[in-house]
């Protein structure tokens, strides 16, 4: 009776997750594998896909538009990770101070990111426009000579970075302020009978006890902003030149736009390898400063 | 009473904080919600008014022209119906099997769950790029291709949502499912009759979070769909600018007809939607 029982568990289990396992096998395990295959063949979708081995491979590395790409993506990523998170968690902490209209706040920084990155882009360019622009209008009270944010090759990377900040500030900072309500207050008494100041208390308190928020928001933040393709596609569509390409937008236009089904998925990989690399080393150094993991 | 020379100086330096907090905090609004309002003010000018009016003034009367050209000059309410149905199948798809295999996950035993759990887990660190064209070739074999299916049957599975649900099912009580034993239930009359009636709130949460980012999803639609009438808002929004690339009253009418949805769901549910963020960052 007992065994029964225990089989008819099994069954249950295997049952109730066929359907989720089922479907993440079939659209997500077996496309990274078939991503593979189809990473060393040439194929244009309308003969058959022809091994061609290593070549897609080969060809990233002499391809300067590729490696152009993949340099914007690391000063697109590395700028606009880090800037986020800091101003973010300076945000944060100030919300964090019994602070009157904290609703209010908190609505006004989350409605970025609830907000479709699509129109976030068409907005941004209506606001970084540089005749009539509302950024341009603010500096011209200042004095400011009109700035050509999405149309100077020098700037436009920057100005994605600036919309790219503006639309996760309010992401992290809900992960931020949740990570600091669980602080026990004792702590901060502690700290200040023994005499510690405010800055002391928030680099000996407050900001160990944030990081494990801190590490999550910088893993995800650098896995999304590799793959950033939205703002490309409907903000600049990689120009002025190739100063906004990236990595993903570069993808989208081999395999979709010229048909290189071989040569997008074997750039595919290989950004998969580049965050798979990030991610290991964040992982891996996280020992060295995320509190409770050494 | 002794009184204490520091609880002087100590609510002294806390109102400087505070008030260091609050300019902080306001200007960091502004940031946030100027680009809703100029939008809103944009949309409802003439376009000669666009370029000749103060930047946040609304012109009076009120010039409802922008609104009546996104409608005419694209599909905007059968993509409106389109991205709804989409949104609403997929959110209600995923529900279903992210808190079946969470139910398994958290409750049941059975042989291999542990190994079949990281595997789930480790599909999680696939970044979506990766499976973007092989998922093309696989719709493309199955004759899916400009259909809704592809924008559907795809995003039923969720590993998150099982993970999600998973922490949710170990966190309730055990009781129910021992007295629902002892009562002969069986696990899926468990899931149904028990189970599912006290998840409300993480059901609620996911389901939220789900519907938003189907909604908002962008390059997979444009991707796998080529007809107008298989259109969602995302991409109709997008395409809106091939033709009216600096039509900026037309482009931002259609930019706050497009996000309103989302934002009247989020006010409504606020603390549904900041409780999905709180689950997405502490679960890391």
């Amino acid at each position: 009776m007992k065994i029964s029982n225990k089989h008819a568990e099994s069954l249950w289990g295997y049952l109730f997750i066929l359907p989720s396992f089922a479907l993440i096998l079939i659209f997500v395990l077996y496309p990274v594998l078939s991503g593979v295959w189809y990473s060393l063949t040439e194929w244009n979708m309308i003969s058959e896909p022809a091994f061609v081995g290593m070549a897609n491979y080969s060809k990233i590395f002499n391809d300067g538009l590729a490696l152009t790409t993949f340099s914007n993506t690391v000063v697109y990523t590395f700028l606009s990770v880090p800037i986020g998170i800091c101003i973010s968690l300076l945000l944060a902490v100030s919300l964090n101070q019994k602070i009157r209209g904290l609703p209010f706040y908190r609505t006004a920084y989350y409605l970025p990111v609830i907000t479709s990155s699509v129109a976030v882009a068409i907005v941004f360019r209506w606001i970084l426009d540089s005749n009539y622009g509302l950024l341009n209008q603010g500096l011209a009270i200042i004095g400011i000579d009109p700035i050509r944010w999405l149309l100077d090759p020098d700037i436009a990377l920057y100005s994605l970075i600036l919309v790219s900040v503006w639309r996760s500030l309010g992401l992290n900072l809900i992960i931020y302020l949740a990570a600091l309500q669980d602080i026990p207050k004792d702590l901060y008494d502690a700290a200040s009978i023994d005499g510690a100041g405010s800055i002391q208390s928030f680099f000996r308190i407050t900001l160990p006890l944030v990081t494990p928020a801190l590490f999550f928001t910088s893993i995800t933040g650098v896995i999304g902003s590799f793959q950033a393709f939205d703002l490309v596609y409907n903000m600049t569509e990689g120009g002025p030149g190739h100063s906004t390409y990236l990595i993903g937008y570069y993808i989208w236009k081999q395999a979709f736009d010229y048909s290189r089904m071989g040569y997008g998925a074997a750039l595919a990989f290989i950004l998969f390898l580049v965050i798979l690399v990030l991610t290991l080393v964040q992982w891996y150094a996280r020992k060295s400063w995320v509190f409770g993991e050494d | 009473m002794k009184s204490d020379p520091r609880n002087y100086s100590s609510s002294s330096s806390q109102l400087i904080r505070k008030t260091i907090a609050h300019i902080l905090l306001i200007s960091g609004a502004v940031f946030m919600v100027i680009p809703f309002v100029w939008s809103i003010t944009t949309s409802f000018k003439a376009l000669n008014q666009v370029f000749t009016t103060p930047p946040f003034h609304i012109p009076f009367p009120i010039d409802f022209s922008s609104y009546k050209e996104v409608l005419e000059s694209i599909s905007f309410a059968k993509y409106f119906f389109n991205t709804t149905k989409v949104a609403l199948l997929v959110t209600l798809g995923q529900l279903l099997t992210s808190s079946l295999a969470g139910y398994a996950f958290a409750r049941l035993k059975f042989p291999g769950r542990n190994f079949l759990f990281m595997a789930y887990l480790s599909t999680m660190m696939i970044p979506a790029v990766v499976t973007l064209i092989p998922n093309f070739v696989i719709m493309r074999n199955f004759g899916w291709v400009d259909t809704h299916y592809a924008l559907i049957i795809p995003f039923l599975g969720s590993a998150y949502g099982t993970f999600l649900m998973r922490q949710f099912f170990l966190g309730m009580p055990s009781d129910l499912e021992d007295a629902a034993k002892l009562d002969g239930c069986n696990p899926l009359q468990f899931y149904l009759h028990i189970l599912i009636p006290n998840s409300k709130p993480i059901l609620a949460t996911f389901g939220l979070m789900t519907f938003q980012w189907v909604w908002n999803d962008f390059q997979w639609p444009l991707i796998i769909i080529n007809s107008d009438q298989n259109r969602t808002l995302q991409v109709g929004l997008a395409f809106l600018q091939n033709v009216n690339y600096t039509e900026w009253n037309v482009l931002m009418a259609a930019s706050v007809m497009a996000i309103l949805p989302i934002i009247i769901l989020f006010l409504i549910a606020q603390k549904s939607f900041v409780q999905s963020i709180k689950l997405t960052g502490l679960k890391g």
